[in-house]
């Protein structure tokens, strides 16, 4: 799994960046240019999965699409995809991470969930003390809230959560093994959970492979969650504040706020008393990180197409070289057109 | 009340474990005390009994966090309210809350760090404390390996006046050592306690083997062929990695065991054990902090430990149930280089002090030297503590010295080892203590019937098979 999302970061990434930047998206680097690449190449589902990932590691898997003649990488880090490594990129399945909206964050959830299945668990076998499997005091607070407001005195949490947790299962699009991967680093009275590197063994894969799968299931359960609040009072409540807000710099987000109050970007202009330039900034970065903000306003389909076909006939995303090719075309328009991504 | 009714009211216990009334008797008569108890034997209880009756709070300085978040959370299991952490992982706001109402606790536990913050000698100084442990008191002396410069200054802290009994523990502590926290501490004639350090159902075997190969062969043999649940310890994580997953490969439950598993790895490996899931861990040394399992039957070292102290204290893990255990020590001709090796290996070098300087004199911050990776956390705390106090020729003595000590740890653990005479004898000699009487199959060079002691293994044990998520997830939460 991990070659193979490294596989698509750097097909995205092609002849534009360095190696690195695809260690910097995996890792979750909050620069500038890793953020900024984030939206230019469509990665938002890949950043931050691995924010401990070491450079030996990333670098092994390098080496090895090297050898087996995926990628040529310069002197300078920057590299290009052999036709090999396309064909391999084009074989990998989708994912489904979602590493923009959650950075990490899907572990807390999992320390949360965790040791409350482990209080829940020892209360049922009227075992009073254990030693919790979370050691962050944060952790511990937080769940010890939780637990009260669910009046876990009384007896009956265990089977609505048991209840949302099957409920949420069953629908999950995502294979049983996955499920059954999630469930075995939960531990209970007399039910220790798994090693990675048993639960590897097991799926005959590597550890940081496995770590991957249990990410993407974390994913696709906090969206849903995220997405039928209602329906989960229990798993929602326990994924509160997790979801990363989209990242807007405070100065857009008050221009997002007018545009969508419905006035036109040259009124916001006069009404903020700044310069058409640090509006149309503005306006890129809602391209970039809001996944609702259309750019139709400001651009024509046919528009955007032609910028891709130029993209990929000249083979790059710098704008001057774009702008030449379509010198009908503003750079403001361009940088829309590159900011929202290909659909 | 008698300390007894206090013993079961506040913990359930009937009696006390060898060692604790005397200690706790000390201390209520404001005497000094050291206590050298193993871990699993009730250390912890000499400090917490007191405190019932004491009325004032116990403050506990204790080196290591993961140690003190599991005294903290034992009390809570008790159901004490009254303890608090106070350490580097509080808020600031959690932290002022906790300085205010400081007096209230009954249980202080914080870090030699926190100690000496202005803020918090303040607070310490205006309370009457009841008591003040220096726990893992080893720490102090500073020619061990978990040498914590910050012990030696909270020493000053400590000899001022009107102070209250001071408690230090320790698992493990040779002459030298105990010398060193009496002098740092500045204990006035205290108490001194140490548990009789023979274990007789802990057989002491030896094999000699020729070498790697020869070792690795006897190793995969016996542990196929006999019964567990064992611990083999061995010298280094690659290590561990790989006898668990060639005994795996024969179908032996293991499981290595080491520092660079998560948390929750070593939880759910310890936890595994416990449980009976697996037969055999194979561990460095970073095993055994927390784990309570009464039932280990074989304790195999792989490699030579560093020193005595250490051996006995991992081999003290086996028999907690008081059956027969077998403890056995593999040697091939010139492990004794490999562990010297090892031993020094996380010392600071004098390269490393010229590197010290010539950051220093290029005005950057010699704590680079730990950034780029250059030495260990151990290395640097251990050389920046000597250089910022004396001259560069003066600390390069200093670790030649130390260098040499180590070399003779490991000299002393190999005379253990090639002694003709009984071994059981010679370890328990060395820590001052004389042996009472031997227990039959006493040691290799006494003889041992290993037939005898050896269960043969139960091969039907099979490997624990996933459940599917579904039932996973109902025993998880209805227990069914
Ligand atoms: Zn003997």
């Amino acid at each position: 799994m991990f070659h193979q999302i490294l596989l698509q970061i750097f097909q995205k990434l092609n002849k534009e960046r360095t190696i690195s930047a695809a260690y910097h998206v995996l890792r979750g680097k909050r620069s500038g240019q890793t953020i900024q690449d984030i939206g230019l190449f469509q990665l938002h589902q890949y950043f931050g999965l691995l924010p401990k990932l070491s450079r030996t590691t990333f670098d092994e898997a390098v080496n090895l699409f090297m050898q087996n003649s995926w990628l040529n990488v310069q002197e300078s880090g920057h590299f290009y995809m052999e036709t090999l490594g396309l064909q391999r990129a084009q074989q990998t399945p989708t994912f489904f991470f979602d590493g923009w909206h959650y950075r990490g964050n899907e572990h807390v959830f999992f320390a949360r969930l965790s040791l409350i299945v482990q209080s829940l668990s020892h209360q049922a076998a009227a075992v009073r003390t254990f030693s919790p499997i979370s050691r962050d005091t944060m952790i511990q607070a937080w769940v010890r809230t939780f637990l009260q407001a669910h009046h876990y005195k009384e007896g009956h949490l265990q089977q609505q959560l048991l209840t949302e947790c099957n409920h949420v299962l069953t629908i999950l699009p995502v294979s049983d093994a996955s499920k059954q991967l999630v469930l075995y680093r939960l531990s209970g009275y007399q039910l220790p959970g798994w090693t990675w590197q048993q639960l590897a063994d097991e799926r005959k894969e590597t550890v940081l492979d496995s770590q991957l799968a249990f990410i993407e299931t974390l994913h696709i359960l906090l969206n849903e969650v995220h997405q039928k609040i209602d329906d989960y009072p229990l798993l929602g409540h326990v994924a509160e504040g997790l979801k990363v807000k989209i990242l807007l710099t405070d100065s857009a987000k008050q221009t997002a706020q007018l545009y969508e109050q419905g006035y036109s970007m040259e009124q916001i202009v006069q009404m903020r008393k700044l310069k058409q330039s640090t509006i149309e900034d503005h306006f890129v970065e809602l391209a970039m990180y809001e996944p609702n903000f259309s750019i139709g306003p400001f651009v024509s389909y046919d528009e955007a197409q032609k910028v891709w076909q130029a993209s990929k006939q000249y083979q790059t995303k710098k704008l001057k070289i774009l702008h030449e090719a379509l010198n009908d075309m503003s750079y403001f328009q361009l940088r829309l057109v590159l900011a929202k991504g290909e659909v | 009340m008698e300390l007894e009714q206090l013993l079961h009211k506040h913990f359930g216990y009937s009696s006390f474990r060898p060692g604790q009334k005397e200690v706790i008797e000390a201390l209520l008569q404001e005497q000094d005390v050291i206590a050298l108890l193993p871990t699993g034997m009730g250390k912890s209880l000499c400090y917490q009994l007191p405190a019932y009756t004491l009325e004032k709070p116990v403050l506990i300085v204790s080196p290591l966090l993961s140690l003190m978040q599991d005294q903290v959370e034992e009390l809570k299991r008790f159901g004490e309210k009254r303890v608090v952490a106070l350490n580097s992982f509080l808020s600031l706001t959690e932290k002022r809350y906790v300085l205010h109402f400081l007096e209230q606790y009954r249980f202080i536990f914080t870090s030699p760090e926190m100690l000496l913050q202005q803020q918090v000698q303040e607070k310490l100084a205006q309370m009457k404390l009841g008591l003040i442990v220096v726990d893992e008191a080893h720490c102090i002396s500073q020619w061990g390996f978990d040498f914590r410069p910050d012990y030696l200054r909270i020493g000053d802290w400590l000899s001022r006046e009107n102070r209250p009994p001071i408690l230090a523990l320790s698992a493990t502590a040779t002459k030298k050592v105990v010398r060193d926290i009496r002098e740092t501490l500045s204990l006035k004639a205290p108490f001194e306690f140490m548990y009789n350090v023979d274990r007789p159902n802990i057989h002491l075997g030896r094999v000699v083997v020729e070498d790697k190969a020869d070792k690795a062969r006897w190793l995969m043999h016996h542990v196929t062929e006999t019964a567990g649940p064992g611990i083999l310890y061995v010298s280094s994580r690659k290590r561990a990695q790989q006898y668990s997953e060639a005994l795996l490969q024969e179908g032996v439950r293991v499981a290595a065991y080491h520092a660079g598993y998560g948390v929750e790895d070593r939880q759910f490996i310890q936890q595994q054990f416990i449980a009976g899931e697996l037969d055999w861990i194979v561990a460095t040394n970073a095993f055994g902090m927390g784990i309570n399992k009464l039932d280990i039957r074989q304790v195999i070292h792989e490699s030579m430990p560093a020193n005595i102290a250490n051996y006995m204290q991992e081999i003290g893990r086996a028999g907690r149930d008081g059956h027969s255990a077998l403890a056995i020590l593999l040697y091939a001709e010139g492990d004794e280089e490999l562990a010297k090796f090892v031993v020094t290996g996380d010392l600071p070098t004098l390269h490393h002090v010229d590197r010290y300087q010539e950051l220093l004199s290029q005005q950057i911050q010699p704590i680079q030297m730990l950034k780029n990776g250059e030495l260990s956390e151990t290395a640097f705390r251990v050389l920046d503590y000597w250089l910022q106090r004396e001259s560069s020729e003066q600390v390069k003595v200093r670790l030649n010295h130390l260098a040499l000590e180590k070399y003779n740890a490991v000299n002393e653990m190999l005379q253990i080892i090639q002694t003709k005479d009984c071994i059981r004898e010679h370890l328990v000699g060395y820590f001052g203590q004389k042996l009472q009487k031997k227990p039959e199959n006493c040691c290799e060079n006494c003889g041992i019937h290993y037939d005898v002691i050896k269960k043969v293994r139960l091969k039907e044990k099979k490997k624990v098979e996933m459940a599917t998520w579904e039932s996973r997830l109902q025993q998880l939460l209805m227990g069914n």
